[in-house]
This record gives C-alpha cells, sequence and structure tokens, in this order.
C-alpha cells in the first residue's frame, strides 16, 4: 500500500464513522444545531480545513447562522457578513458548489473577503444543502493554505452536507406531522367535549339537545369564550346548566 | 420496486387518481380483497371515549368496530393505547384470555383472527387500522409487512386531511367519522347529569347497560338522547 493508498484508506474509514455518526444523531433525538456543529466538525477534520460553518434558510429568505467548527467571534462574524455576499449566499440561491481563492474573492466580495484574509483563510468554497428542488442552506468551508479543494474533496463535502439535508428535512417533516396529529386530537377530543355538554345542559334544564346547543353558543358569545371552553366547565360542573341557560 | 411503492401501485391499479379523502377507503378494499382478510376498517381515535370510523370494507367491519367501541376493549383500542401493532391470530384461544367480552362477541359474528397497527407520527397517534378475518392463522410475513406499510400510507393521508383545518377543528372529511357517534357523547353528558358521575364514568354505565341488554351502544344512547331510558332509575 503506498503512503497515498493508506491516507486515502484512513480518510474513508473516517468518512464512514462520520456518517454513522450522523446517523445515530438522526435516530436519537435530533437537535438541528448539535447536528450541523457535527457536520461542519467532521468537514474540517475529513477535508484539511481552518473552518467550516453551516447556514440555513430561516424560511424567510434570509440565511443565518446555525453552526461553526469552532465559537470564535470573528468567524462567525464572517458567515454572518454574507448577507452582503459571499459564497455561501450564491451556493444556496445557484444551487451549485462555489469555489474561489483570496484574490477572486476580494473582488467579488470586497467586505467578505478582507475579513477572511484577516482571519487568514486562502480558500473559500460553499457548498449547498439540497434536496431535489429544495435549496435548505450551504456548508462553508475554509482553507489556510492556497491548494483548492479537488475534486474528491468536494465530492466527500457534499456526501456530507447531503446527508445533513436529508437528516434536517426529515425533521422538518416529522416535526409539522407530529403537530398535525395533536391538533386532531385536540379537535377529536373538542367534538366529544361539546356533544357531551349538549347532554349535561339538555339533563340540567329539560331542554332539547339542539335548544342546549343553542344556549351555549349564545353564553360562549356573550362571555367571548371559545365554545370548546365553555363545554368543557359544563361536562367538568364548573359551570352548572341552570346558570348558563339563565333558568 | 420496494414494498413501499409496490403497495402504492396496489392503491393505484384501480383508477389513476388518488386523493387523500379516498385513499382510507382504498386501503381498507385492499385488504379485504388483496390480503387474506374479511374485514378492515380506519379508526379515528383519541382516547377512551373518542372513536370514530372514517372508512370500512368487509361485510363484518361495523360490527367489529360497534363492538371495541361498545366494550371499550379490543386489538383497535390495545394497539391504540400501546403504540404498537396487537396481533392476535386466534381469537378463541389468546383472545379470550386477552379480551374476554370482544373476543366472545367477535367469535359469535364468525370472526378468528383480529389484527390492529396504529396509525401514528412519533409518539402521537390518530388512530388504528383495525382487521379482521375468519379464519384463524397469522398474518405471513409478507402480508403483515404490507399491513405496516398500508398503516403509514393511511397516517399520511389522515394528516393531509387535517392540514389546512382551522385551529381546534377537524378537516372536512375527517369530521364525518365518528359523526354517528354523537348521540353516544351526548347521551353520556345526560347520564353524567342524571347520576352526577364524571363523563368517563358515565360512558362505562352506558357501555354496562348495553351489553347486560345486548343492544348496541347507539341504540341506547339513543333512548337516552330520547328520553325513553334513563340510568338513576
Amino acid at each position: 500500500m503506498t503512503g497515498q493508498e493508506g491516507a486515502s484508506v484512513v480518510r474513508e474509514q473516517r468518512l464512514v464513522r462520520a456518517f454513522v455518526e450522523l446517523a445515530d444523531t438522526l435516530v436519537s433525538g435530533f437537535d438541528v444545531v448539535e447536528f450541523m456543529s457535527m457536520l461542519a466538525a467532521r468537514s474540517v477534520d475529513l477535508l484539511d480545513l481552518a473552518a467550516a460553518g453551516v447556514l440555513l434558510d430561516d424560511q424567510r429568505g434570509q440565511l443565518r447562522v446555525v453552526a461553526a467548527s469552532d465559537e470564535k467571534v470573528r468567524l462567525l462574524e464572517l458567515l454572518e457578513l454574507q448577507h452582503d455576499g459571499g459564497p455561501c449566499t450564491e451556493a444556496f440561491h445557484r444551487g451549485v458548489a462555489v469555489q474561489v481563492g483570496a484574490a477572486e474573492a476580494l473582488r467579488r466580495w470586497p467586505r467578505f473577503a478582507t475579513q477572511a484574509a484577516g482571519l487568514g483563510y486562502q480558500v473559500m468554497c460553499a457548498l449547498p444543502l439540497r434536496l431535489r428542488d429544495q435549496t435548505v442552506g450551504a456548508l462553508n468551508l475554509f482553507r489556510a493554505t492556497t491548494q483548492p479543494l479537488d475534486a474528491v474533496d468536494l465530492g466527500v463535502g457534499q456526501a456530507l452536507a447531503d446527508v445533513a439535508t436529508i437528516g434536517l428535512l426529515q425533521e422538518r417533516s416529522m416535526r409539522e406531522s407530529r403537530l398535525l396529529a395533536e391538533q386532531l386530537q385536540v379537535a377529536l377530543n373538542s367534538r366529544v367535549a361539546l356533544e357531551q355538554a349538549k347532554g349535561v345542559l339538555a339533563e340540567q334544564t329539560g331542554l332539547s339537545i339542539d335548544q342546549a346547543f343553542e344556549v351555549l353558543r349564545r353564553f360562549a358569545r356573550q362571555h367571548n369564550l371559545r365554545l370548546v371552553d365553555v363545554a368543557r366547565r359544563v361536562v367538568s360542573g364548573e359551570l352548572s346548566g341552570s346558570g348558563i341557560a339563565g333558568l | 420496486m420496494n414494498r413501499q411503492e409496490n403497495v402504492i401501485h396496489a392503491l393505484l391499479a384501480d383508477g389513476d387518481t388518488l386523493d387523500a379523502a379516498s385513499l382510507p377507503w382504498r386501503v381498507c378494499e385492499l385488504c379485504v380483497r388483496r390480503l387474506s382478510l374479511s374485514a378492515a376498517s380506519v379508526a379515528l381515535i383519541s382516547g377512551p371515549q373518542s372513536r370514530g370510523s372514517l372508512a370500512a370494507g368487509g361485510r363484518l367491519a361495523g360490527r367489529v368496530e360497534e363492538l371495541q367501541f361498545r366494550l371499550g376493549e379490543g386489538p383497535c383500542v390495545e394497539a391504540f393505547d400501546h403504540g404498537v401493532p396487537a396481533l392476535e391470530p386466534d381469537l378463541a384461544a389468546g383472545g379470550l384470555a386477552r379480551w374476554p367480552g370482544f373476543a366472545r362477541a367477535a367469535l359469535a359474528l364468525g370472526v378468528r383472527a383480529v389484527f390492529a397497527v396504529p396509525l401514528q407520527v412519533g409518539a402521537a397517534r390518530v388512530g388504528a387500522l383495525d382487521l379482521a378475518r375468519d379464519t384463524a392463522g397469522p398474518l405471513d410475513g409478507d402480508e403483515l409487512a404490507d399491513v405496516l406499510v398500508l398503516a403509514d400510507v393511511t397516517t399520511s393521508a389522515v394528516l393531509f386531511l387535517q392540514s389546512g383545518a382551522p385551529d381546534g377543528a377537524l378537516g372536512a372529511t375527517l369530521a364525518q367519522a365518528g359523526s354517528d357517534r354523537i348521540v353516544v357523547h351526548q347521551a353520556t353528558g345526560m347520564v353524567s347529569a342524571q347520576l352526577r358521575i364524571p363523563v368517563a364514568d358515565a360512558l362505562a354505565r352506558l357501555r354496562a347497560f348495553a351489553v347486560a341488554t345486548d343492544r348496541d351502544l347507539d341504540e341506547v344512547a339513543g333512548a337516552v338522547v330520547g328520553r325513553r331510558l334513563r340510568l338513576d332509575e
């Protein structure tokens, strides 16, 4: 085995470990910041970087920093600066990988490039976090040497970004589904409470079911309460039927 | 094609479009026609007091569903409560020990095996896919896997039907499920006021009365609401 092959095997093992780690986080309760911090940290290890950061779309069209390989204020500032333009913004909007050296960066995004140079970064790269036609953010990579990321590096970086994207989208859709399931439960229970309250009221007052419903509705309107809240209080006995009906 | 694609393909086989509202019906149909089952229903459940049938297929589906609501026990109740499938391949053996009242009544209807799978997203549950067969024996491995996929597909459809509903309200299609139970809830309220007991206990009384007199719960509830029957006498 040549030295180069040895290095590549080691990297492959580390890559596999990184994927397993990302997958584990997905299974054992998902925390977006924790997950993205791991993505940034593993990218630095695997791609020989000085720093990495993750920006996500805040779903209002702005990119926000959610994680970085270290918490140096200047790195975070640099990531934030891309509001005005930078590799991440471009990768995010165009959905493609963007890589530039110091000179080109200075020409295209002077503020960003000046701050990056101050931190000693020579090569800046951004990979989109994208699944099919949906781009949710970008992974920002910085190298302190002038050696650009080669095709293999970019492939590895994109693979990490892809896994992160799938995890993130899965988590979002799970969260939405859970929310819907909970709303459905609440709505089903509300209906039961309302029907039971009609029955309680009808029994307590001698009114018909339909009349009882009218009384409930009127009481809720007059007191500016939600119908279901009035119903629950009638069912629990907190509100008496005769009191509500004004009898 | 993986299993999920296969199942979806089978759901689509009869027509080229499939809307969320008809999907639960297609699922029941498929269970009865393509799997070994003789009855299938999709129940929306939010607790021991609230369950309604969203879709059904097969002659016995409505009866099996009614029995579980009347008795407050059975595979569907168990699957929902525990969040795992409740599989009983031989109702006459294991079933009698597990749900004595339900098993006896279901056996009398000709049911020999029952299976129920919860409809859930993570820990949040919305109901169960409730299956019955007139011959004893387990679901074979493929059938069980298909049923699990069908439950997932049904859950997605239910959540889709709920999306866009105003806060606190049911999606329009879902509101129809269990609307036949409205009378039971009204009667529960009346009994609760008659006996001055909590609604959960009032429902238990209604259930016990229906079982003791061998009448449907709906029928007993109708008599209470129609003021032909009081439970405090």
